[in-house]
């Protein structure tokens, strides 16, 4: 099939030619920028946002919104530290075993998110708003405020082995996009999202059982927010209730940059990858090309902006929220 | 009495149940002076709370209030020494025309409220910075005695705060139920489209509700450097989500149309009083912020009117 220069197709790929004109922007002003190293640098640093984003891109297709990732990511990151070193401290030695575990942790703490948001009939908001509070509050509850050190060379390795030039964690990073392509695309699970984020009264009308999808996106999201804080703990070294601090902001502008709409049924994994590659490579271009900190944040907030705008097909969108 | 009549008046009996409860436990947080005190100390969060509630009763929200109110810290101290008193209105000003900005990106440009909130906070983050190159600022305490001592002291019993927060509660409460603005709003809220096919130029007056936070949000940030003599670009951090679940829990859902700023008042006080429990009833502080979390959890289960809600998304 011949792509054509249409309105439609510029405007889908819009995000990725975005990314594209950044990539050429700084690269433009400081060549240093597309080394290798630098490159690994930003891939590394992008990998626990991209978790979260994944994991919270599920939500909002299904046109809820989930604020819990800063408060899931730090408890799961606080009881994986924990786990960790109860297990033996060394992945050699059945500590192994605080991986499995900590996914189902996530996944029940996505679960409990969605249950307060399907059961008590709060909206996704204010319930995963409220749950981060609870995450947060556990992981200083259980650790008292303290920081948990790892310093397991084979879990380490996530961070220090390199392959091509990029940590290991970036690899199985993109795995794990691969992974949520295929949960998106070739599962009724998917596919339900879409339904319900296109019109939840449609698909209830249709056969979607709602409850169970809505639950069932909020328990996956939860997963990948488990996976997020390994990767930060990896990338860290430790652990502590403000491991997953900024996330949740990062995640979501991504998210959004990539081109996923907040009302639902429009975007998807592919969008949040570009997204939060974009998000990163202003934030790492910035740092490259010298600019003075002060400006960073207003910068990144004015070519969020402009992302948004380049993206946003306006003939479609009849208003904004 | 149906259980849909309670409905609306469920946040202050909300309200009025905890305030009981601990008062139960200590009869000390009962006495009016407390009360009084306590509900000074919230007034920079409620007038915050105040403005978001109209960039939620649209549907959209403002996340720019914490970051507005940090900036308008340092503005204040810096200028205050030049401008005296007119340095109100140019805080004023800016925090209307950065929330015009932010009203103009949602609803000209088509960028989510959420979206174009967060970046113009992330603007007032960088000018705060550059303006205070990154120090703590001090306000000369002779000159903010004379110019806005007015706003901290206290008359007999009653700290003045709250009478700068009941006439900024009385402006809100006209402009939403006695002006054409406020009309608009509320037909925006419950149905978008519907007020654009009657007419209504509904841009317009989006961006003034995001203005209106803005100013708000300004107000908020003049009275916290006033109480604290003093400003800095992160000074005002940990404003954001209290205000934002005042408001929630007070009643205005973020679907939009419901609620407002009498609303906000109480869900502000809610807000207050759970912290305050946490004294007194000696929770520990590690766990307060979990067991925020699950009290809020039900307060909100227990306040929003699900009513008006077709789907809960």
């Amino acid at each position: 099939m011949k792509m054509k220069l249409t309105r439609e197709n510029v405007i889908r790929w819009a995000p990725a030619l975005v990314l594209l004109g950044l990539v050429v922007l700084f690269t433009a002003i400081n060549p240093a920028f597309l080394s290798q190293r630098n490159l690994a640098r930003i891939a590394l640093a992008a990998t626990p946002p991209m978790m979260v984003a994944l994991g919270v891109t599920f939500i909002i297709v299904m046109g809820s919104i989930d604020l819990s990732m800063e408060g899931a990511v730090s408890l799961c990151a606080v009881l994986f530290c924990l786990l960790f070193l109860k297990l033996g401290g060394s992945l050699g030695a059945g500590a192994w075993l605080a991986i499995p575990a900590i996914l189902l942790c996530g996944a029940f703490f996505g679960w409990l998110t969605g249950m307060v948001h399907v059961r008590l009939q709060i909206p996704s908001f204010m319930a995963s708003l409220a749950m981060g509070f609870v995450g947060t509050g556990a992981a200083v509850l259980v650790t008292g405020g303290d920081i948990v050190r790892i310093d397991d060379d084979v879990f380490r390795a996530l961070l220090t082995w390199r392959i091509l030039g990029f940590p290991l964690m970036v690899h199985i990073a993109v795995l794990l996009v691969l992974l949520a392509w295929f949960i998106q695309n070739h599962t009724t699970l998917g596919r339900n999202f879409y339904a319900v984020g296109g019109g939840e009264e449609l698909a209830h009308a249709s056969g979607v059982n709602v409850r169970r999808v809505r639950l069932a996106g909020f328990a996956l999201a939860g997963v990948f927010y488990a996976i997020a804080a390994i990767f930060q703990v990896a990338r860290l070294g430790q652990a502590e209730s403000v491991t997953g601090a900024n996330l949740m902001f990062i995640a979501i502008t991504s998210v959004v940059v990539g081109g996923v709409a907040l009302w639902g049924g429009i975007g998807g994994v592919l969008n949040a990858v570009v997204g939060v590659l974009i998000v990163n490579v202003i934030g790492n271009g910035m740092v490259v090309i010298g600019l003075p900190n002060y400006l960073q944040d207003g910068l990144l907030g004015v070519l969020v902006i402009v992302a948004v705008v380049l993206s946003t097909d306006r003939r479609l969108v009849s208003f904004a929220k | 009495m149906t259980m849909q009549r309670i409905k609306p008046h469920l946040p202050w009996i909300t309200l009025l149940v905890l305030t009981a409860m601990v008062g139960v436990v200590d009869p000390n947080f009962l006495r009016p002076a407390n009360l009084l005190s306590l509900a000074g100390d919230i007034v920079p969060l409620f007038i915050m709370a105040l403005g978001l509630t109209f960039a939620i009763y649209i549907g959209g929200i403002d996340l720019s209030v914490q970051s507005m109110a940090n900036m308008i810290t340092v503005i204040a101290s810096i200028y205050l020494a030049s401008l005296g008193a007119w340095v109100a209105v140019l805080c004023i000003a800016a925090g209307f025309g950065l929330g015009m900005v932010s009203g103009f990106l949602t609803t000209r440009l088509c960028v989510p409220s959420f979206i174009s909130t967060l970046a113009v906070g992330g603007v007032c983050f960088s000018i705060a910075q550059w303006l205070s190159g990154n120090r703590a600022l001090n306000m000369d305490a002779e000159q903010r005695n004379a110019v806005f001592g007015w706003m901290i002291g206290h008359t007999g019993i009653v700290p003045n705060e709250l009478f700068l927060a009941a006439a900024l509660l009385a402006l809100c409460l006209f402009i939403e139920r006695r002006t054409i603005l406020g009309r608009v709003l509320k037909a925006v809220g419950a149905g978008e489209p519907a007020a654009k096919a009657s007419g209504i130029d509904v841009g317009r007056y989006k961006m003034l509700a995001f203005a209106i936070s803005g100013a708000l949000a300004a107000i908020a940030g003049l009275l916290f450097s006033v109480k604290l003599s003093g400003g800095a670009p992160t000074i005002a951090n940990g404003f954001l989500l209290p205000a934002i679940v005042a408001v929630l829990v007070g009643g205005t859902p973020l679907t939009g149309g419901v609620g407002g700023v009498l609303n906000t008042l109480i869900g502000t006080l809610i807000v207050a009083v759970i912290r305050a429990s946490m004294l007194y009833l000696g929770v520990e502080a590690t766990q307060q912020q979990m067991l925020f979390g699950l009290v809020l959890i039900g307060a909100i289960a227990l306040t929003i009117d699900r009513s008006k809600l077709r789907t809960v998304k």
